[in-house]
């Protein structure tokens, strides 16, 4: 119970330093949005060249799922890599570690309430790029049902993981190189340049086999209604099995990386 | 001319000197750029992977129009952007005072004081794939389109310098704008892609306001001869213009500027 007083103060506060903010919060959406539009763009011309299909992928097809996967992108985002480099560089971890309550509680909450403060304006957005691009959705009510466990445990998993990357700066300083393998990865494997079944097929079996997919894509999948139940069980079962996989890799990264924590300037 | 070619030239020396002793870091900065560059290039392949053009791009084009995006965002972020991030610091911190006290044109020494060396490598890499581009396309270039080839993406690097600089003066009036900058980063990535392959509102936008899309386009287009000659003069006119208004803007802000105890 404490934790539930805890998270209500955090959540206020947070939602307080949201509303000075405003306008930087809604700033940050166009990167949310630009990217699936220009690839969504790209994909529409290659349809409608080779008469309005590329295997069997429809203009509104690509259409539901550019727009699926900008709100899949938003509800999993986390940035929790870039924001502990610069704490642990300059020292500002110390005083979080000192406190009673692991700094990762911190980071949930401000991702909380960054989601919850952008979505309403993003769903808007959204809804009018769906109707502007003639999106079809073939999303039946299983589906939702189905997307709900699928993007917590994405938004889960993207989080962990993000996290283990953010554990690396105990031991090295600068992290840009981490977090940009990390971002090119899954630009390549998430889903952005494709529906991973429009990849060649050792891409595709790349993608099944690393997380990324698992965070955005396979959500995006669902959502927009293009999978099987067959196909939906495996997308659980990866992002479960992923999922244990991250939290026990974090556990270990993180005990140790404390030890090796000196902060720095001190 | 002679003068502020020498202030530069002490600027560069300065930055390498610094980046000497970083070495590490200079190699890191290097092996991000490939990576960039070469998911890139891979996202590109998987689309034509599926299609012979892209809008009546073929393959090699659209090789030689990535190239030509990494060559514009080189020419931003070597020098442009690092001093702009670095100014809107000063003019929130007050300490611009000192640049002001300087002999030279403020204008100058605010947009080239810091140079980001590292991102050299983009304009390397840039080449290298643009050179990839034309040898695939396997056409004799023209000294003409070799020429209008610079020309236009001169005007495009000046152009994105012509937002950035009006973007960053807004802190004369707001203190925090290092978000405003977003917008133009935000945008950045739809250079990727020819201009033509978008809807309306936003092939106006990357033509216009953030000119981000034309920069990479019209010199793609130059150098795989199929610019026409209106895009040219529209280029040419378009650029003096916010060449132009960038400079009127950033005097009409610094009047506005208090200075660090005013």
């Amino acid at each position: 119970m404490p934790l539930v007083r805890t998270y209500r103060a955090l959540l206020v506060a947070g939602f307080q330093q949201m509303a000075a903010y405003r306008i930087q919060s809604l700033l940050w959406m166009l990167f949310a949005i630009i990217r699936p539009v220009i690839f969504l763009a790209a994909w529409v011309a290659i349809a409608t060249a080779q008469g309005g299909a590329v295997s069997g992928y429809t203009v509104g097809d690509f259409a539901a799922y550019y727009v699926c996967l900008a709100w899949v992108s938003q509800l999993t985002m986390a940035w929790n890599s870039q924001e502990f480099e610069w704490e642990v560089n300059q020292g500002r971890l110390s005083a979080k570690l000192l406190r009673p309550l692991h700094p990762i509680h911190y980071s949930v909450v401000d991702n909380i309430v960054y989601k919850l403060t952008t979505l309403p304006v993003l769903g808007a957005i959204l809804i009018v790029i769906a109707i502007a691009f003639n999106a079809h959705f073939r999303t039946e009510p299983w589906h939702l049902l189905v997307f709900i466990p699928a993007v917590v445990l994405a938004a889960g998993l993207l989080f962990v993981f993000g996290y283990i990357i953010a554990s690396l700066a105990f031991w090295a300083t600068r992290m840009r190189t981490a977090n940009t393998l990390w971002q090119r990865a899954a630009f390549v494997f998430a889903g952005s340049i494709a529906p991973v079944v429009l990849m060649p097929a050792w891409l595709q079996t790349l993608t099944y086999a690393l997380p990324f997919w698992y965070m955005v894509g396979a959500p995006t999948e669902i959502l927009q209604g293009s999978v099987t139940p067959e196909r939906a069980a495996f997308i659980l079962v990866g992002q479960a099995v992923w999922l244990t996989v991250c939290y026990a890799v974090f556990r270990v990264v993180w005990r140790r990386g404390i030890r090796a924590y000196s902060a720095v300037g001190a | 001319m002679i003068r502020y070619g020498r202030i530069f030239r002490s600027f560069v020396g300065a930055e390498i000197k610094n980046e000497l002793a970083y070495r590490l870091n200079f190699v890191l900065g290097l092996v991000e750029m490939l990576l960039v560059v070469g998911t890139s290039l891979g996202a590109v392949l998987v689309l034509f992977t599926q299609a012979k053009t892209l809008n009546g791009w073929t393959l090699p084009e659209m090789i030689a129009l990535t190239g030509v995006y990494y060559l514009v965002q080189g020419g931003v972020n070597l020098i442009f952007a690092p001093s702009f991030e670095k100014l809107m610091e000063y003019v929130r911190l007050g300490t611009l005072d000192f640049t002001l006290l300087k002999p030279a044109s403020a204008q100058f020494l605010v947009s080239t004081r810091h140079i980001s060396i590292v991102r050299i490598s983009d304009s390397v890499l840039g080449f290298v794939v643009l050179g990839a581009g034309l040898v695939m396309l396997g056409e004799a270039i023209t000294p003409w389109a070799a020429l209008a080839f610079a020309l236009t993406l001169a005007c495009g690097i000046l152009a994105v310098y012509s937002l950035l600089l009006t973007l960053v003066t807004l802190s004369f009036w707001f203190v925090r704008v290092d978000n405003i900058l977003a917008i133009f980063w935000a945008f950045t990535d739809a250079g990727r892609f020819p201009i033509d392959l978008y809807p309306g509102w936003l092939r106006f936008t990357l033509a216009t306001i953030v000119p981000i899309g034309i920069a990479v386009t019209v010199p793609a287009e130059a150098i795989s001869g199929r610019m026409s000659l209106e895009t040219f003069a529209g280029m040419l006119a378009g650029t003096a213009f916010s060449v132009v208004f960038a400079s009127w803007f950033w005097r009409r802000g610094l009047r506005s500027y208090t200075g660090a105890s005013a």
